[in-house]
């Protein structure tokens, strides 16, 4: 069993707190994703659990097992640096080696978990040369198997592709995914990135300003974000967010856009409120009839499965909808817009998601 | 760039290249000099003019000081004293550099601050100190008498504390991670990378020591304990002082600093700029 907890965890520098009275169960086996923006608290969470940053209050338990007064060498867990952090003097067979140097394994233990990792990560040819004679992907490759040799109960990537060009990082994180899959462990992963998030996570932590600001799955979180941050920070583009006052119209409520457009809102909520509505972009669609609202076309971007359209409001307000890949839409259009009702956010005024009150 | 501009720069570079070579030949004459006198009979050292070249060749000189004096015993005081100094200086240097830029332990900032000050205090203001310690520790006509004074370098520990603040922080980390101790770490991670700074440090603390004078003068009175540079000021004898013969020995006692210097002229330029980028 190698599940992690955290309880009631908290971190400063100085006056500076990082991580505040933060609290985390991560199941035996998952893939958890740390996912925020720089300056979050996200790396330094991966890196109190590693043993790297002391933990100031709380308690940290891998395993079942109280760690957090234990060294990182002791805590039983592995992880990948950033910059991969493979000793440039050492060949890719001596790096993997060191690890289980310092543990004092017999020889024939090492051989064999150096053999087994390099075959599982394909660099079985690799083992003699050194860092400087490897690509990126190469060193990204060896940085794990460094990892995987020392059978850790559990991996913990810190923002590990971000050194890689996009292809690479695409296709290692597929192969991270497969890793996954093979060594079965409980693996954390810190990113900026929220498509790495979204394709890697079996459950994402979303980070912001030292405070959790949501646990979930990748479609727990995007269709259903807790808060206004989480909403504005998960898709892509960002989910359309609009400052509304929300009446009460024979037995209809109503939401009322920037531009005066009139939205009846399917939600038990007090009237009266002001609010903060959000609606992705793939809920706004460009309608061939007059629907919702009326606006002019400002930006079109053109993804080949998909348009984008950024369209301005009477009011000068920007609304953000999608059309099909096909779309014949051009700058200057007038357009009419129609919302998915059911895929509306409302957001009250201190950010959260009305439905998670 | 014009043709006018092409013939300045020539001009000027021309003129450098000049001034350079005169300072070189400034600079050298007097090791020329040195060789060539003595490779002079004594009358013709004291000559009143300047004979580049001798008119009698002759290697007399080398074999009074190679045969009749304790020369040998010199060079091995001398080898003896400047490896001793070399390895316990840099050893030392590198743990307390390791320490000061790698650990934390109370007082590290004060620590380093003491060592950076020691830089104002010139080794001469601490002879008599120095000499009273070593005089009651009974360690005056000692090889340990020579050596330890000569351990005090701040600046190799503030060079090798710069290299080891350059090591990328993972470095380290990822070693913490492998459950690497601090020596494992030092020796098998830090050392590895730096290699060249300690070839470079070790080589100039060599040739420092070598050439000491003043401390290996005052700590040893004893003949068969002298450091060759001492030595060579026991050339002598009751008649007077013979140029020739001591400058011989002069050419005997730095010719394996100047052979060192040769072999690893590049190291040496390195360490010499790693000192003066510290010292600056």
């Amino acid at each position: 069993m190698s599940e992690i907890s955290l309880k009631n965890v908290s971190k400063s520098y100085g006056a500076v707190t990082v991580i505040d009275n933060l609290s985390l169960d991560i199941n035996d086996g998952e893939l958890m994703v740390f996912l925020g923006p720089s300056g979050s608290g996200k790396s330094t969470l991966l890196r109190m659990i590693a043993g790297l940053e002391t933990i100031d209050a709380g308690s940290l338990f891998i395993g079942g097992k109280p760690c957090h007064d234990l060294a990182p060498g002791q805590r039983d867990v592995a992880m990948v640096f950033q910059n991969y952090a493979l000793y440039p003097h050492m060949t890719v067979r001596e790096n993997m080696e060191f690890g289980l140097k310092n543990i004092k394994l017999s020889h024939q233990e090492i051989d064999e978990r150096v053999t087994n990792a390099a075959r599982i990560l394909e660099m079985d040819k690799l083992l003699d040369r050194r860092p400087s004679q490897l690509s990126g992907g190469q060193r990204q490759r060896v940085a794990i198997g460094r990892a995987i040799v020392k059978k850790p109960a559990a991996f913990l990537f810190d923002e590990p592709l971000s050194n890689l060009d996009a292809a690479l990082r695409v296709r290692t994180r597929v192969e991270l995914s497969q890793l996954h899959q093979t060594v079965k462990s409980t693996m954390i992963y810190v990113t900026h990135d929220q498509t790495e998030a979204m394709t890697l996570g079996e459950r994402i932590v979303i980070l912001n300003e030292c405070k959790i600001e949501q646990i979930g799955t990748p479609m727990e979180i995007y269709t259903s974000p807790r808060t206004l941050f989480v909403a504005g920070f998960i898709g892509s583009p960002s989910m359309n967010i609009f400052s509304v006052d929300l009446t009460q119209a024979n037995d209809t409520l109503q939401a009322t856009l920037p531009d005066g457009t009139q939205i009846a809102i399917d939600m038990d909520v007090p009237a009266g409120a002001r609010y903060d509505l959000g609606i992705r972009p793939e809920s706004v669609l460009i309608s061939p009839t007059a629907a919702d609202c009326t606006g002019v076309v400002k930006v079109v971007e053109r993804l080949g499965d998909r348009t984008l359209v950024y369209v301005e409001l009477k009011d000068g307000s920007q609304l953000i909808a999608q059309d099909a890949g096909s779309s014949t839409v051009v700058v200057g259009d007038t357009v009419h817009l129609a919302l998915d009702k059911t895929k509306i956010h409302l957001f009250d005024q201190n950010g959260i998601n009305v439905l998670h009150r | 760039m014009n043709a006018q501009n092409v013939g300045k720069i020539n001009f000027v570079g021309a003129l450098i290249t000049l001034a350079t070579i005169f300072a070189a030949i400034l600079w050298a004459f007097p090791i020329y000099w040195g060789i060539i006198s003595s490779l002079k009979p004594e009358d013709e050292v004291v000559r009143p003019y300047i004979e580049l070249w001798p008119d009698t060749l002759t290697f007399q000189h080398y074999w009074f000081a190679l045969t009749q004096t304790q020369i040998g015993r010199w060079y091995i005081n001398s080898i003896g004293t400047a490896v001793g100094v070399t390895f316990l200086t840099v050893t030392t240097s590198m743990f307390a550099g390791y320490a000061i830029s790698q650990l934390n332990f109370p007082f590290r900032r004060t620590l380093y601050w003491i060592i950076l000050a020691s830089f104002m205090v010139p080794t001469q203001v601490l002879i008599i100190n120095h000499f009273v310690l070593i005089a009651n520790l009974g360690l005056l006509n000692t090889w340990a008498g020579i050596i330890l004074p000569q351990l005090i370098h701040p600046v190799i520990i503030i060079i090798y504390k710069q290299f080891f603040d350059q090591v990328p922080k993972d470095f380290r980390e990822a070693a913490v991670m492998d459950n690497a101790g601090e020596f494992r770490i030092l020796f098998k991670v830090y050392m590895p990378l730096n290699w060249g700074v300690t070839t470079a440090v070790s080589i100039v603390t060599f040739i420092w020591s070598w050439n000491a004078f003043l401390w290996p003068f005052l700590a040893v009175t004893k003949t068969e304990l002298m450091t060759i540079t001492v030595g060579i000021t026991q050339v002598n004898d009751a008649f007077g002082v013979y140029y020739a013969r001591q400058l011989s020995a002069a050419v005997l006692a730095g010719f394996p600093v100047a052979l060192a210097y040769l072999l690893f002229q590049r190291k040496v330029t390195e360490a010499i700029t790693l000192s003066a980028g510290i010292k600056g």
